[in-house]
């Protein structure tokens, strides 16, 4: 770990961060009027895709996150920058709050399942 | 357009950076429970709910929202990271029920620490 190695983290944290921004924005438009947080979930699902993917393709392992361009830009950076837990949480909470407690429920476990399918599926076409 | 583009880029690069931070002090104690991103995301969680409520109390401004809520909490907190690491331990036996116990635990505390946040800064009103 260096100084060049923050940089990268950070340059990709950015880039990530904008591009949530803007697809969230985008999603969102589309999925107007929806209870379900669209944006969000996709996001985070095609997000666990790709870290998985790319991971399974170079035989990097969940814990190596730093170090390298590779680690430190995209999947530390631009991957953890562009996928959210927190909003994730915030949206279950506004559901609740709102009376919808089965709602948040089954946001937050369709979300982790999706997720790791999502996962699966990218460690399997990594390999394949 | 340029203000909110310049407030979500660096509040997420200073996010990630604070969340590499947390790798580097943390990471030796983390091995199927890796406390690091588990600390990060309920810290990203309740800074989110914090903020979130001073904005609904108009404590905080648009561009507050943008740098903290959008950037920071968004660059602060993972879930591709989460879900990774929780799907690679699960797949090695003697670290499947502690990975489950990470999840629960991630999903379970995270979600507190939003509430908790949102209700701290909605009580000072009525304080």
């Amino acid at each position: 770990m260096d100084a060049v190695d923050i940089l990268w983290v950070g340059l990709g944290g950015g880039i990530g961060s904008l591009l949530r921004w803007q697809i969230g924005r985008i999603i969102d438009g589309w999925a107007a009027g929806s209870s379900f947080k669209v944006g969000t979930f996709v996001i985070n699902v095609t997000g666990a895709f790709l870290i998985a993917y790319i991971s399974a393709l170079l035989a990097l392992g969940w814990e190596h996150r730093y170090g390298d361009v590779i680690s430190s830009l995209v999947l530390t950076g631009v991957l953890g920058g562009y996928t959210t837990f927190s909003t994730m949480q915030l949206d279950a909470v506004k559901m609740a709050g709102a009376g919808r407690h089965g709602l948040a429920v089954v946001y937050l476990v369709v979300t982790v399942v999706a997720g790791l399918l999502a996962v699966v599926t990218g460690v399997a076409l990594a390999r394949a | 357009m340029w203000l909110p583009t310049v407030l979500v880029f660096v509040g997420g690069g200073c996010g990630a950076i604070v969340r590499e931070l947390f790798m580097l002090m943390l990471g030796r104690y983390s091995a199927a429970f890796p406390v690091d991103i588990f600390a990060a995301n309920v810290l990203a969680c309740f800074l989110l709910g914090l903020v979130t409520g001073l904005h609904q109390e108009n404590r905080a401004s648009a561009n507050a929202m943008f740098l903290i809520s959008t950037g920071f909490c968004g660059g602060t907190s993972t879930f591709s990271s989460f879900i990774f690491g929780a799907y690679s331990e699960a797949m090695k036996p003697e670290n499947l029920l502690l990975s489950i116990l990470y999840v629960i635990a991630s999903l379970v505390i995270g979600y507190a620490a939003a509430w908790l946040g949102l209700r701290a800064t909605l009580r000072s009103r009525r304080a």
